[in-house]
């Protein structure tokens, strides 16, 4: 028998119907890894009911820090045969399935030759031996220890880790299931001793496991975000949760409205009263919410808005991720107002954008948007702990009652250089002002009077030109000044760093960038554009939204290659470097496949 | 004295219900005692939607229907303000109905001042939800101190008349003490004709039937005031006063169990949690 592979890079899916446990067994590896000091990346894809349809859960653990899912997995964990059919084909060469055979033998045509196939029928032991279908995971993972090559201390330490919920009984009942897939996997001769592969031990720093939905949430209750309505909707029905159990105990409120108009219309009640205040959703949702947004932008309240993109048109895949709404976010809602629009790239951004948008609010009074994508929203992945002591809490340009009697006069919409108005809230002695979206003159009195149109309309775009400089940069990655440029946002950032990586592996040379502020366009970005002679923009939509708001902005068309995807799935790292390569014309002249060049 | 807004004239027609309506908030508004500081007054979309803007309080113009989610976001975060929300029959009753129901549900400490003139006057006349069917359309209008009292949170529903500024006078200083008692939602619907284009003044004075004046009326009673409000509607009236009320407990006392919740006055730094923040991490920690 050869020597164990060491793995590095553990892809593995567990796949079954929904309400099987895919998630336990993946979560009893995600305890392993993370104790051999692995960097972890975690992502689920479910149909969008409560039980059953097709339900899997994905793990890569790595040595190195990934953002995405590797292009195989190195073991499928299979319950029945649709997860075979649907996912079979993404097994690596060499690569390792177990599968259920409760309900009779293996159609393996979907795999490859040199995958190695254990059937199993862990559902009918369970059933069997311990009278619970939900053991059979417990049992799977008596295998799967056996291929990973673990002890039994360490593998049923992980066990329990993971269990700890449970009443004991319990437990030891899934200790027994563990017990009985050892000695299922001693009858087919996977002894100890005798697995295909081994883990690795790695020292690294401590870290913490979220999804962007939490490390957003969290971002913005550290900024002081007090006040969250949302109405349930996937993928960002997280941050409402979040808030739910956190909020309360903190002096906050977060509030399940009874649709996304209520949400919306409730965030700007409680942002009136200087209260920081977030609202959330998913497309549909948020194009619901984009009067209140509008409205947040002419009668100038602050509010924070998050919209978790999913596939759409209408209510579209409400489980896949897209980043179909770049146009509703920038462009959408009725007339002209100002707005900011952020676009993290995983948990740190999240946590650290969110923080910033809700600060940014407060200093210009009007909607700042967040862009998350259902994968950034809801996969989870290690990274470093948050920085809380670098978060500073800006009260804009708030006035005291002491302020108020230092003047003669307190207008709510005074006209300012940078167009933000001093403003006080309710409770503030002699503070009395109007606020309202309709145009008005300074007091807040409605008026059409052309020139007050003019001066108040002006006002409040000269807010944006006035934090222009100052809004986040992007994140560069690859060879500085190469001639080859790929640029993303969200989700892309995982998928294109990791294919960037491989290309300098290969020779080619390419830099990326992820911009973080959307809207208005970065200058950074522009000058990136500027300064290579093609790049590619990665993007999840079916028409190239990114692209065609940088050639708005100003970029050279004609140097924008276009790599997109719209089938609900995201791109894998040896997708994009095969249209990076054929995009930029690295080997030969032929255009990437969604080049609208 | 820092010299906010003046007051405008106001956009009603001379006669409209409406003025009734303001100088009855004004005078509880006062005989209350309240700080103009700490008041908010909300009002949406149509005639009665400038309202705020002669009242000397905080005041904002809501979107359309949406008074009474941004009048709830307000006294959530600040239990402390007298939060005064009001607006018109389609502001309340059409596009907004869906938060109505709602509203009544949760019963914060909110007054919702529905100014009722059965007709869309601002744009020009057209039918509202509480336009007889009889006169003008093919659908049955609709009676909110009904659809009240079906909804169990609700606490106090009155309805007072332009015309009978007195009842109304009184109406208003119940509900704001309601309201501010921690009792919890105070609505009153105000018969406040549109000069215009459904003047109702004669029509509706001889329809008023005040239940209060009914001393064996009890206004405790949730059963007895559907009856009564319908038996009056039979008879081709228009039941008013305080139809009912009970001692219910307001939306923002429940959630913050008493205490002195305040979210718009809780401190923003970071380092007034910091090792609480550091421990919500660690949960997160592999």
């Amino acid at each position: 028998m050869s020597a164990p592979k060491l793995m590095l890079d553990f892809n593995a899916m567990v796949a079954g119907q929904g309400g099987d446990g895919s998630l336990t067994v993946i979560s009893i590896l995600t305890e392993l890894l993370a104790r051999r000091g692995y960097h972890l990346f975690m992502s689920r894809n479910v149909a969008s009911r409560i039980k059953g349809g097709l339900a899997a859960a994905m793990l890569r653990g790595s040595v190195v820090r990934r953002g995405c899912r590797g292009d195989h997995y190195d073991l499928l964990v299979a319950f029945d045969q649709e997860a075979i059919d649907r996912s079979g084909s993404e097994v690596a060469d060499g690569g390792v399935v177990i599968y259920d055979a409760s309900d009779g033998p293996l159609d393996r045509s979907a795999l490859a030759e040199t995958v190695r196939v254990f059937e199993v029928p862990f559902g009918r032991f369970a059933v069997r031996d311990l009278s619970r279908d939900l053991f059979k995971n417990s049992l799977s993972f008596g295998v799967i220890s056996r291929l990973l090559g673990l002890e039994q201390d360490e593998a049923e330490a992980c066990l329990r880790h993971t269990l700890s919920r449970l009443p004991e009984r319990l437990i030891a009942l899934n200790l027994t299931a563990f017990q009985r897939g050892l000695d299922f996997a001693d009858e087919i001769g996977l002894h100890r001793g005798a697995g295909a592969w081994q883990v690795d031990k790695v020292e690294r720093e401590p870290q913490i496991l979220i999804t962007g939905n939490d490390a957003l949430a969290f971002g913005f209750m550290a900024a002081g975000g007090r006040f969250y309505a949302g109405y349930p909707i996937t993928p960002a029905t997280e941050i409402l949760e979040f808030l739910q159990k956190h909020l309360p105990a903190r002096g906050g409120v977060a509030l399940q409205a009874e649709d996304e108009l209520a949400a919306v219309n409730m965030a700007l009640g409680a942002a009136m009263t200087g209260t920081r205040s977030m609202v959330g959703s998913s497309s549909p949702g948020y194009s619901l919410m984009q009067e209140g947004i509008v409205h947040a932008g002419s009668a100038e309240i602050p509010l924070v808005i998050v919209d978790s993109q999913r596939a759409g048109p209408s209510t579209g895949m409400p489980t896949k991720p897209e980043q179909s709404d770049i146009d509703m976010m920038i462009y959408g809602g009725n007339g002209e107002f100002p707005r900011i629009v952020l676009a993290p790239g995983g948990p740190r951004d999240c946590f650290e954008l969110s923080a910033l948008a809700t600060n940014l609010a407060q200093r210009l009074q009007c909607p700042i948007i967040i862009a998350l994508d259902q994968a950034i929203a809801q996969d989870s992945r290690t990274v470093a702990f948050f920085d809380l002591e670098e978060l500073e809490a800006d009260p804009g340009a708030r006035l005291s009652a002491d302020d108020l009697r230092a003047r003669n006069t307190y207008g709510r919409y005074e006209v300012t250089d940078d167009g933000v108005s001093p403003w006080a809230v309710p409770g503030t002695p002699g503070g009395m002002n109007l606020i309202t979206g309709n145009e008005r003159n300074a007091w807040g009195l409605v008026s059409t009077d052309p020139k007050v149109r003019k001066t108040m309309a002006d006002k409040r775009m000269r807010k944006v030109e006035s934090i222009q400089h100052e809004l986040p940069d992007g994140r560069r990655f690859g060879t500085a000044g190469a001639d080859v440029g790929v640029l993303g946002i969200g989700m892309q950032l995982g998928v294109m760093s990791e294919a960037v990586e491989r290309l300098a592996d290969q020779g080619i040379a390419v830099e990326g960038l992820q911009p973080r502020t959307l809207w208005p366009v970065h200058g950074e970005t522009l000058d990136f554009i500027a300064s290579h002679s093609r790049v590619i923009v990665v993007e999840q939509n079916q028409e190239g939204q990114l692209r065609r708001l940088l050639m708005a902005a100003g970029a050279d068309g004609a140097k924008l290659e276009s790599a997109r995807k719209y089938d609900g799935v995201p791109f894998r790292p040896a997708e994009l470097v095969d249209q990076i390569i054929r995009g930029a014309g690295l080997t030969d002249n032929e255009p990437a496949m969604g080049s609208v060049a | 004295m820092t010299r906010t807004f003046d007051f405008t004239n106001t956009i009603w027609c001379a006669g409209c219900g409406h003025f009734g309506v303001r100088n009855a908030l004004v005078a509880g508004l006062t005989r209350m005692e309240i700080p103009a500081h700490e008041t908010m007054v909300l009002a949406g979309i149509g005639c009665s939607g400038t309202l705020q803007n002669n009242v000397r309080a905080y005041g904002y113009h809501a979107l359309h229907g949406r008074v009474l989610p941004a009048a709830l976001g307000v006294k959530l975060s600040n239990p402390d303000l007298t939060v005064v929300a009001a607006g018109g029959d389609g502001d309340g009753y059409a596009i907004g109905a869906g938060h109505l129901v709602h509203t009544f549900k949760r019963n914060p400490g909110i007054v919702y001042l529905l100014m009722n003139n059965a007709v869309y006057g601002l744009t020009k006349g057209q039918d509202s939800p509480t336009a007889e069917p009889m006169d003008r359309g093919a659908e049955e209008s609709l009676d909110g101190i009904a659809l009240g009292l079906a909804l169990a949170g609700s606490s106090f529903l009155a309805r007072g008349f332009s015309g009978a500024p007195g009842q109304l006078d009184r109406l208003i200083l119940a509900a704001l003490e309601h309201a501010r008692s921690g009792r919890g939602f105070a609505f009153v619907e105000i018969l406040s004709p549109c000069v215009t284009y459904n003047d109702t003044y004669a029509e509706w004075a001889g329809q008023v039937v005040d239940l209060n004046a009914d001393p064996e009326y009890d206004r405790f009673d949730r059963s007895q005031a559907f009856a009564r409000i319908h038996e009056v509607a039979d008879a081709g009236g228009i039941a008013t006063g305080l139809i009912y009320e009970n001692r219910g407990t307001a939306m923002e006392t429940r959630m913050y169990a008493g205490e002195t919740a305040s979210p718009a006055n809780q401190p923003t730094e970071v380092a007034s949690h910091l090792d609480d923040y550091r421990a919500l991490m660690a949960q997160y920690a592999v």
